[in-house]
């Protein structure tokens, strides 16, 4: 075991080493020359050359590569050229918003997911099935930035019930906070539920099918029991492996939500730092999430080892 | 530049140019106190210092007005009048200009406000080292001298008729800010500015909200009325129109682009549209070192094809107002003959006739939804007179440095709303300014700007100015589409706030019914 | 890492018991891709206004004899637009997806087959990609190429590479310790007869069925770059941009909003229920693989 975590942990470097490279080389491709974007309207070429060798934009790539990089395992991640902000900074404050959404429409998407998937599977094949899994398909092609503000008209404008916009720390008002996190949370959860109860459904199909269940089946055990007990169980693995897969592809990519419903994540700083070509910020926080989502996957490699033995033998 | 809304106007014509609506400042003694007021503004404030963040745009400008006091005021008729300057007057030849600042006031931080602070605030921002795009608006003062603690004297290069009136927006350049505080945070003053304004700024989480409380020292006693204000970016226009709706928001920052909730606001009475039909215009400028736009045949097709009107309707329900030289309604600058092409479609068709080969072009749009509506009217447009216009979507922060390194065929621009066109006239069209995006050199023109620049006779200075228009009109090297128009809308219960002079949205002196 | 393995589940779905007869609903999601494959091919041809004339002046217009489903908000022709817009989001929706099953399965099929240093160069390449948050990779691609219909379906086709990769790989490390294969083996096949005759048709069932979902998901996502401004460049219309357009006007004319995402449903639905279905003929065990 200890071996097999210190392969899988060796095995990060490259990689991380690579998301660094990456990321710095697309930060760099970004068209608009920062010095123009900085001086506008005082762009003479002299304030431009000036500037350009200020900010060490006059070295060549490599060079710029690996002073920052350097500057990074320092644990210098730089600052922001329009706000100040350090990226640690910007991170800390970001980062929190994002993961409580992310958690929570992951929650949501897991509570319509799982129980209609169950429904569907001991019924396969049933009208009921169709329609559900139907109706999936009719939220996997509703965008989000429909959903969204459809859900705040009917929420807010029309009901009254809660927030339409807006953001308060859990730590500040937990109440508050959730009240704010619904329709953000719930707008992200009808596009997260049809590929959770898609994947659970087939597999517990398949589960249901084997050998054991027809053996269970025989002993007379409750059809409930068959279905709760035997068959979701083995299946949970995938549950935690599509989660796992959800919530790292919601990083960063929560930025349409946040827009709409004004919420200070990580998305719009990524989004806003591209826009205004905040180098620096872009690329330190990039970094930072890939590196997150790099070490998640690691964390849930290790948990599969925990639970299935196998695979730590393995090929993985 | 681009999206920085910035507005000064003269005085006196303000008189002559019409408002809309908006609640405007209510007799003394009807005024509540207390209470929070929360603004959805459009973009997210980087910061406050001019040598970071250079410009404010129109969020900032909103915060600024707050914190911050400036030297002059405008009062609801738009006539400058005195904040933390007492009174002003000017040398016979309009060169220099002397202010007497009001005593007794005190930044935030505790540290005395007087005639060494303004020097301070200026010569960091004139500083050639420094590079500030902040500079661009200073250009034409050379210095900042102190008389006494509570007198200085701006020195120009040439005569500046209209500057108290320049100094009443909430900008980077005008807006006083502690130099102690700058000098001891460093590179977090950025976003814990010191002003010596009627709100203090309390709390700010980036993307989230900025919390400003009462100043309970503040100069002007017994104001500002409310407790707190807040300040939210809610960039989405659609769900920042559904918090005020909700109550989220008690006022919203809002454009013309967003015309189908100015126009449901206009109709609903629990809601209040404030308007302001500022000076400048959406303006655009081509490149006239390469072809097509080499041809002036070509050019003048260009803008005659142009169904202003009819743009109007497409894009903003006809909120828009048609712009036919680069002063607009809201500008001292009025022309009898502006020289303004006109709309004739079969004229256009003719001179691109007459050029005898395809005209095809690339425009640089925002990749806003924004951009994209003007871009795709404008090349339906310019297709009925046989023109092909081929939409180039670039964001914003491209935009800036292709226009400077004249890497376009077409681009968008603005000329904001400022109290004399000089600065921006200059900049745009005189030969070798990095600003004079269209390439084109012509001596009269140059001539005309540096006489317009260097005369204090308001009458001349209009006889000059309506001659750069004709003369640019006719060479069509930029065109104008909309004039400039400001729009906020609020809870009817949000009183006292001001015209959006300069297109600022200013809610320091609000209160809540 | 170890999800890989448990990709190839997200495409066994169809219950074996639907699986032998096509019932209507398949049908009527075929009659329904033949319409839209067909009016999207033949839309020159079609008697329809131009998607991109404007009457500036008749901007939400409701049904009419003229305007069959009435003008957007600029006055263009909503049912040509939808039709042109058709024809957009299969190009992308198919085109890109194309891209990441030829790239994501060779490198699959190649890294299930060989292991190795190989492999973990391929693994981890992918993980790379997929670290990258992949709506901040296509805004700076497109800042950097431009925008343009090729530009937009080659970033949505190499952000799916990872997962055609997965599910080939997955599937490929199964079959290559079936009997077939080591029978071949040991009858001294090259590895490219091997790779070509033995494992690709047996690879390209999932890797067909992982591609129709892919297209519902790539006609989706399109809509939401769209909503960034990074979608097709304008004029040209999409479902996707069409449904950010008619965001704007949800209150006054919400049919320009729900058309377009109405036409989406129905093609991604379809496209799902075809895919459910052929997957269950060709291959009923692959549920319980």
């Amino acid at each position: 075991m200890l071996f097999f975590v210190a392969r899988r942990l060796l095995y990060l470097v490259p990689v991380l080493i690579a998301v660094s490279v990456l990321t710095f080389v697309i930060a760099s491709l970004l068209p608009g020359d920062l010095a123009y974007v900085i001086l506008g309207d005082q762009a003479t070429p002299e304030n431009v050359a000036a500037l350009r060798h200020d900010m060490g934009l006059d070295l060549p790539i490599w060079q710029r590569y690996f002073g920052w990089l350097w500057q990074i395992l320092q644990g210098d991640f730089g600052r922001s050229f329009r706000t100040g902000q350090t990226v640690l900074q910007a991170v800390s404050e970001r980062v929190p918003v994002s993961f409580e959404l992310m958690i929570f429409a992951e929650l949501i998407g897991l509570a319509i997911g799982v129980p209609l998937a169950i429904a569907c599977a001991a019924k396969a094949g049933s009208a009921f099935d169709r329609l559900m899994t139907g109706s999936a398909f009719g939220m996997l092609s509703v965008p989000t930035f429909l959903s969204a503000i459809l859900l705040i008209y009917l929420f807010a404008v029309e009901l009254r019930w809660l927030p339409a916009t807006g953001y308060v720390p859990f730590t500040e008002d937990p109440i508050a906070n959730l009240r704010f996190m619904v329709l953000p949370a719930l707008t992200l959860a009808l596009a997260e539920w049809p590929g959770i109860m898609r994947v659970l459904r087939s597999d517990m199909i398949a589960a249901l099918q084997e050998d054991y269940i027809a053996l269970a089946k025989a002993k007379g055990l409750k059809p409930s029991r068959i279905l709760f007990v035997h068959a979701l169980k083995p299946s949970s693995l995938t549950l935690v492996t599509i989660t796992g897969i959800n919530i790292g592809r919601l990083i960063g990519g929560t930025v349409i939500v946040e827009t709409i419903f004004a919420l200070p994540g990580i998305g719009r700083l990524l989004v806003g730092a591209i826009y205004t070509r905040d180098l620096i910020i872009l690329q330190g926080v990039v970094l930072l999430v890939a590196a997150g989502f790099v070490i998640m996957n690691f964390i849930v490699d290790m948990l599969y080892a925990v639970l299935d033995p196998r695979i730590r033998h393995g090929h993985a | 530049m681009k999206p920085v809304g910035r507005a000064h106007a003269l005085a006196r014509l303000f008189l002559v140019a019409g408002f809309v609506s908006a609640a405007s400042a209510t007799p003394a003694g009807a005024q509540k106190s207390g209470g929070t007021l929360t603004v959805g503004q459009e973009l997210d404030i980087p910061g406050f210092d001019p040598l970071k963040v250079g410009v404010y745009d129109t969020s900032a400008n909103t915060a600024a007005a707050a914190i911050f006091d400036t030297l002059v005021t405008l009062n609801d008729k738009g006539e400058p009048q005195p904040k933390l300057a007492l009174s002003w007057s000017h040398s016979d030849d309009f060169k220099t200009w002397t202010f007497k600042l009001r005593p007794g006031v005190k930044f935030h931080d505790g540290t005395p406000f007087n005639a060494q602070a303004v020097k301070e605030n200026f010569d960091r921002q004139k500083d050639p080292a420094n590079k500030c795009r902040c500079a661009f608006y200073i250009s034409s003062i050379i210095s900042v001298q102190t008389t006494d603690d509570l007198t200085v004297v701006y020195n120009f290069s040439d005569p500046s008729v209209n500057f108290p009136a320049t100094q009443t927006i909430q900008s980077s350049n005008n807006v006083m800010q502690s130099p102690t505080a700058w000098k001891t945070k460093g590179d977090d003053y950025n976003r814990n500015p010191v002003g010596t304004g009627p709100y203090i700024l309390k709390s700010w989480t980036a993307g989230d909200r900025m919390v400003l409380e009462k100043n309970p020292d503040y100069w002007d006693k017994g104001k500002p009325y409310l407790d707190r204000i807040i300040l939210k970016p809610l960039p989405d226009a659609q769900s920042r129109f559904a918090s005020l709706q909700s109550g989220e928001a008690d006022i919203i920052w809002d454009d013309e682009a967003d015309a189908d909730n100015i126009l449901k606001a206009q109709k609903d009475s629990k809601l209040t549209v404030h308007t302001y039909k500022g000076s400048g215009a959406a303006v655009y400028a081509v490149n006239t070192k390469n072809p097509p736009f080499d041809d002036i045949r070509v050019r003048q097709a260009v803008v005659m094809a142009l169904d202003r009107p009819k743009m109007s309707q497409a894009v903003s329900s006809g909120l828009s107002r048609p712009a036919s030289n680069p002063y607009g309604d809201g500008s001292w600058v009025k022309c009898k003959d502006d020289g303004a092409l006109p709309f004739d479609i079969e004229k256009a068709k003719a001179l691109i006739k007459d050029y005898g080969k395809p005209v095809e072009f690339k425009m640089l749009v925002t990749a806003t939804p924004r951009g994209r509506t003007v871009g795709q009217v404008l090349q339906q447009l310019w297709k009925r007179a046989g023109i092909n216009m081929e939409i180039e979507q670039v964001d914003q922060a491209t935009i800036v440095p292709r226009a400077f390194m004249r890497q376009f065929q077409m681009t968008p621009w603005r000329i904001v709303d400022l109290a004399d066109p000089d600065p921006q006239m200059y900049a745009n069209f005189h030969t070798g300014s990095p600003v004079a995006l269209a390439n084109y050199s012509d001596p009269e023109l140059d001539r005309l700007l540096e006489h317009a620049r260097s005369t204090a006779d308001i009458d001349k200075r209009t006889e000059d100015y309506c001659a750069i228009s004709r003369l640019i009109n006719k060479q069509a090297i930029w065109f104008w589409t909309f004039q400039n128009t400001y729009y906020a809308i609020s809870n009817a219960k949000v009183k006292g706030v001001p015209k959006m002079f300069n297109g600022v949205l200013d809610v320091s002196t609000a209160w809540k019914e | 890492m170890a999800t890989l393995e448990l990709s190839l589940d997200e495409t066994a779905t169809a219950p074996p018991k639907r699986g032998r007869r096509l019932g209507t609903l398949f049908w009527v999601a075929i009659g329904w891709m033949l319409l839209v494959f067909a009016v999207a091919i033949c839309a020159d041809l079609l008697p329809l206004p131009s998607p991109t004339d404007m009457d500036m002046l008749e901007r939400r217009a409701p049904f009419s004899a003229e305007h069959w489903l009435g003008t957007d908000g600029l006055g263009r022709d909503e049912l040509s637009r939808l039709i042109y817009g058709a024809r957009i989001s299969l190009i992308v929706g198919l085109c890109a997806p194309v891209i990441g099953l030829v790239f994501g399965g060779a490198l699959g099929m190649l890294a299930g087959y060989f292991r190795g240093r190989f492999e973990s160069i391929v693994v981890g390449s992918m993980d790379v990609l997929l670290a990258f948050p992949p709506l901040i990779l296509a805004l700076a691609v497109t800042a950097y190429l431009g925008q343009s219909i090729f530009n937009l379906t080659c970033i949505l086709g190499v952000l799916g590479i990872p997962a055609f990769m997965r599910v080939a790989r997955a599937a490929t490390l199964s079959l290559a310790r079936r009997e077939f294969v080591i029978a071949a083996q040991a009858l001294g096949a090259t590895h490219a007869r091997i790779l070509l005759r033995e494992l690709l048709p047996n690879v390209l069932l999932p890797l067909l069925a992982f591609f129709l979902l892919a297209v519902a998901v790539t006609i989706v996502v399109e809509g939401a770059l769209s909503f960034l401004g990074l979608g097709v460049p304008p004029p040209i219309s999409s479902w996707g941009s069409m449904i950010g357009e008619g965001r704007e006007s949800l209150d006054v004319a919400p049919r320009l909003a729900f058309l377009p995402a109405i036409a989406m449903f129905l093609t991604v639905l379809s496209f799902n229920l075809i895919g459910d279905t052929m997957r269950a003929l060709t291959d009923p065990r692959q549920g319980a693989l």
